[in-house]
């Protein structure tokens, strides 16, 4: 067998070709640039009607669903949806075209709704959790008047289409800057406990990508700004708007509200999720709904209300002879009931700590009901960590807003990048006078950038710029290592004494010595919790890392063919 | 067969062009005498290094000293360890609604006249289409004039009336605490370094098992938010530094250098009056990683290998090492000179200065501190 195909054949070279082809999968490069994605579906909107669904936030950014035309229209641009979704008429419709179905949509009326202060009964058929069937009711209800005052958007939040799955940050990309407004007056003190839960909330519920600060008028007003990248706008207000105030009553009594007397809230899917025993269930002919479940700790001293609270209550006992205390314990967000939960006979006067907490979400289809649930119970979860605001926000304005970095940003770093590069290689070849050297060099490097590009688009980790910090210390560490590698290596005192597995025995002591030391110093940054040292700490732990495992090895191996005697 | 032909022929050609750098190979007899002339050379070259080491040593920790007592006096006189740009101090946020200006353009613009500020300009933008500019910068309310002086270049960019404006300050976009984290996370870095080092170049076994428990106590309690816990931290920390004196000199080195690296280049930062975005800040921490190569490289050479004298395995290590320095000084460079952005040019900046900084205290006081201790082993090794 000859070296180069020895070569070709070694495990670490054909790791790093499997790890090169699949990033460049992950990746998924297009040159396709025609039409808008879709980020977001409004519940109940003429597109939702129309069948298209809400994308999960976790879709790769290639695979989401692109419209292409509207009314035979192309539509390449945002602004040139906005053209064709504008000046309509009620009743009129859209054939929208993506690329994957034609939708036909009816434009919508756009009601005022006004709660009259009269009540009137009416026959509902409605879903019973707990005898999961459907039961015809009659209800009292507030009497509603709809008054027609224009036309309703279709429904469609779209972004320019993305031709990779690498998703930007807020400092590359640009997102959504809303501006808050305290509903009565807050000192600093508050301000910063606001600011600090409005974050912790987006972190808890999947966005760390944010920048919360005061802000102040000239009038003496104060606000919140919030910046925050790939989140539509009901989700937004759903998060920062709302105070996120829970409560948990047993008839009259408070037993626990959010925040401190929640020791613990499970949300891995073992314990949390679509609840298995009730599922889901058709409630009409357009209405599925699902039920979901998780549980909960509560702390001692919650449990002591608790039990305290259901001391003094009678037992009942139902149909099937369970036994059943007469009051519920119902669940209140921001003074909503969530859900109420029956109480066994067995829990009366016992300072039980673990609870599992229900709720419910509904939609057009069984997808889109488990959606809801799902939706619901992570913001329920939220709350339920972070406890509500100290006060009620109100969303002034809510624009979209270029990025810090502006638009020749990374068209530059990739422009310097490949200088730098260069310059390197100038360096290497000026000192070791081998292009056999020099060259491996530039192909780790590119491969390390590439394997780190295809991890973060795997991972939906957002490229922002501590993450091109964390990318070039990666590279600048894999140089390092390299030089090592190669002074090992070709030392003609040492070559002689030992043998080319000893030599390289010897440097990647050295590197991993190296290695262990980054990972270590990096480590206490990306616990800081902070966006900024995290996506630093998280980018280069797993740019070094890639370089030990897979680079690196694979470096030392083409060093091996070409120098080795 | 064919393939193997070629193959030597190439390995031939190398051999030929690195001879005069890199004899790969050579007839024994030769390599000895070459050897022999190295040591005679290495030790008429290293005579001065050897006798004059310990004062070389003095050069860092005047250099550290000195930034220290800059830093100090700029805290003095400021309130801040640093000069905050606008992201990291906050200042005017102003809204120019306008269609026609774009955002990059007027930032240059302004930049171009403001030169001592920061100045950060992002566009507003409705269904795809601009619609307004915001731009802010860190002037203080209260300097009317500048204030106004801004103010009316907006105007003359843009061709916009004041009026329009919408004028706000805005905070900071690290929150409050963000320094005192970045601190603790810093302190908790630091002292797991130290241990690695430790673990990898020390000896005593019961000792690094007592110091890896002291490490991750300490870091525990650096986490915790009360401030008891955080001193008892603070004093673990500088009960390690303590032992690492007494049974693992280079995880000192380690330590040392890297944090004169982060001091040094900060003093020179605020020397020259820059100003430090969330950018900079990136650029501080990357100095930890390149800090790190270096200092492992160096106490690797010194420490485990036994081949030649003292002063040759440092050379052996300020070669690689010194390769290392310039390839990472000709990346920045570049960048440095292709620069578009203000941000690119901030990092590469603190780089630049890190990178330099690093050099005098990888190859002077690391260098210099590891020389003494194997010396002093040596000695104690040889009399016992």
């Amino acid at each position: 067998m000859t070296s180069a195909k020895k070569l070709f054949t070694s495990a670490r070279i054909l790791i790093l070709v499997a790890a090169l082809l699949l990033s460049a999968l992950a990746i998924h490069p297009s040159f396709d640039k025609e039409g808008v994605a879709i980020r977001g579906v409004v519940k109940n909107s003429s597109a939702a009607i129309a069948g298209i669904e809400s994308p999960d936030a976790n879709v790769q950014p290639m695979n989401r669903e692109v419209v292409k035309s509207i009314n035979n229209i192309l539509i390449n641009s945002v602004a040139d949806y906005s053209d064709a979704t504008k000046n309509l008429e009620v009743g009129q419709q859209l054939i929208l075209r993506t690329d994957r179905k034609v939708y036909v949509l009816e434009v919508k009326p756009l009601y005022k709704t006004t709660v009259l202060n009269q009540t009137q009964l009416v026959n509902k058929t409605i879903y019973n959790e707990t005898l999961n069937a459907t039961v015809n009711v009659t209800v009292e209800e507030p009497v509603v008047e709809h008054e027609v005052i224009g036309v309703e958007d279709v429904g469609l939040t779209v972004y320019p289409k993305p031709v990779n799955n690498i998703r930007r940050g807020l400092d590359l990309e640009g997102g959504t800057r809303v501006l808050l407004e305290p509903q009565e007056e807050v000192d600093d003190q508050t301000l910063d406990l606001v600011i600090s839960n409005i974050k912790q909330r987006l972190n808890v519920y999947g966005v760390s990508d944010i920048i919360v600060r005061p802000t102040k008028d000239f009038a003496g007003n104060t606000y919140i700004a919030v910046e925050i990248a790939g989140v539509n706008k009901d989700e937004v207000r759903e998060l920062l708007a709302k105070q996120g105030k829970f409560e948990a009553k047993i008839g009259t009594d408070s037993v626990f509200l959010g925040g401190d007397d929640i020791a613990y809230v499970c949300r891995s899917p073992s314990c949390s999720g679509i609840d298995p025993q009730r599922g889901c269930g058709q409630i009409s002919n357009e209405e599925w709904a699902c039920g979901f479940s998780f549980t909960i700790t509560l702390s001692p001293q919650a449990a002591g209300r608790q039990a305290a609270a259901t001391s003094v209550l009678d037992v009942l006992v139902d149909e099937s002879g369970e036994g059943y205390l007469s009051e519920n314990l119902t669940l209140y967000l921001d003074d909503q009931v969530v859900d109420e939960l029956r109480i066994a006979s067995e829990l009366k006067g016992s300072a039980t700590t673990q609870i599992r907490i229900t709720g419910s979400g509904a939609g057009i289809t069984v997808r889109d009901a488990e959606i809801d649930a799902i939706a619901n119970m992570k913001k329920l979860q939220t709350v339920l960590i972070t406890g509500s605001l100290p006060v009620k926000l109100d969303i002034v304005k809510t624009d979209a807003v270029s990025p810090v970095l502006g638009q020749t940003f990374i068209k530059n770093v990739m422009l310097i990048g490949l200088l730098a590069m260069l310059a390197v290689i100038v360096v290497v070849f000026a000192r070791y006078r081998s292009i056999k050297v020099a060259l491996p060099m530039v192909i780790t490097m590119v491969s390390e950038v590439i394997i780190l590009l295809g991890i973060a688009s795997l991972i939906g980790w957002r490229l922002d710029l501590a993450a091109i910090a964390g990318i070039i210390i990666a590279v600048g560490t894999g140089v390092d290592d390299q030089i090592v590698i190669a002074d090992e290596t070709m030392s003609s005192r040492r070559k002689e004494q030992l043998g080319w597995k000893e030599r390289m025995s010897r440097a990647f002591f050295i590197i991993m010595a190296a290695y262990f030391a980054t990972v270590v110093a990096m480590l206490p940054l990306w616990f800081a919790g902070a966006g900024l040292l995290k996506g630093f700490a998280l980018t280069t732990i797993l740019g070094v890392s890639i370089g030990v495992f897979i680079t690196r090895p694979a470096y030392a191996k083409i060093v091996e063919y070409f120098l080795k005697d | 067969m064919q393939g193997e032909r070629k193959n030597v022929r190439r390995t031939d050609r190398i051999k030929r062009k690195h001879q005069p750098i890199l004899p790969i190979k050579k007839t024994p007899s030769k390599e000895v005498e070459e050897r022999r002339q190295g040591n005679i050379r290495a030790a008429r070259r290293g005579g001065f290094y050897d006798k004059h080491y310990k004062k070389l040593l003095i050069i860092p920790f005047i250099i550290l000293l000195a930034a220290i007592a800059t830093i100090t006096a700029h805290y003095a006189t400021t309130g801040d360890f640093i000069n905050r740009g606008v992201s990291l101090k906050g200042g005017l946020l102003i809204t120019v609604p306008t269609e026609t200006v774009g955002a990059d353009e007027l930032g240059k613009a302004l930049n171009t006249v403001f030169t001592d500020h920061d100045i950060e300009t992002r566009s507003l933008e409705d269904q795809g289409r601009q619609i307004a500019i915001t731009i802010s910068a860190d002037l203080a309310t209260e300097d009317e004039q500048q204030v106004e002086r801004f103010i009316k270049a907006i105007e003359q960019a843009t061709e916009t009336d004041r009026n329009d404006y919408s004028i706000e300050t805005i905070g900071s976009s690290l929150g409050a605490s963000f320094f005192a984290q970045t601190s603790k996370a810093l302190f908790i870095a630091f002292i797991f370094m130290g241990l690695v080092v430790y673990l990898y170049f020390g000896t005593h076994f019961k000792v690094k098992v007592a110091a890896a428990v002291a490490t991750v106590v300490a870091a525990a309690m650096m986490y915790s938010s009360s401030s008891t816990l955080n001193v008892i931290a603070l004093l673990i920390g500088a009960g390690l530094i303590y032992t690492y004196i007494r049974y693992s000199i280079p995880s000192v080195a380690v330590i040392l250098a890297a944090f004169s690296d982060i001091v040094v280049t900060l003093a020179v930062v605020d020397l020259l009056g820059i100003k430090i975005s969330t950018a900079g800040i990136a650029a501080f921490l990357m100095l930890i990683g390149y800090s790190v190569d270096t200092d492992i490289l160096l106490s690797t050479r010194m420490i485990k290998r036994k081949e030649g004298s003292l002063y040759d395995r440092l050379i052996s290590a300020i070669k690689t090492g010194l390769t290392m320095n310039f390839t990472t000084m000709a990346a920045v460079l570049i960048a440095l000179f292709f620069s578009e952005s203000q941000v690119i040019s901030e990092i590469m900046t603190v780089l630049f200065i890190g990178l330099l900084a690093d050099m005098v205290n990888t190859w002077l006081q690391n260098a210099g501190i590891l020389r003494w201790y194997l010396e002093k082993k040596e000695k104690e090794e040889g009399s016992a």
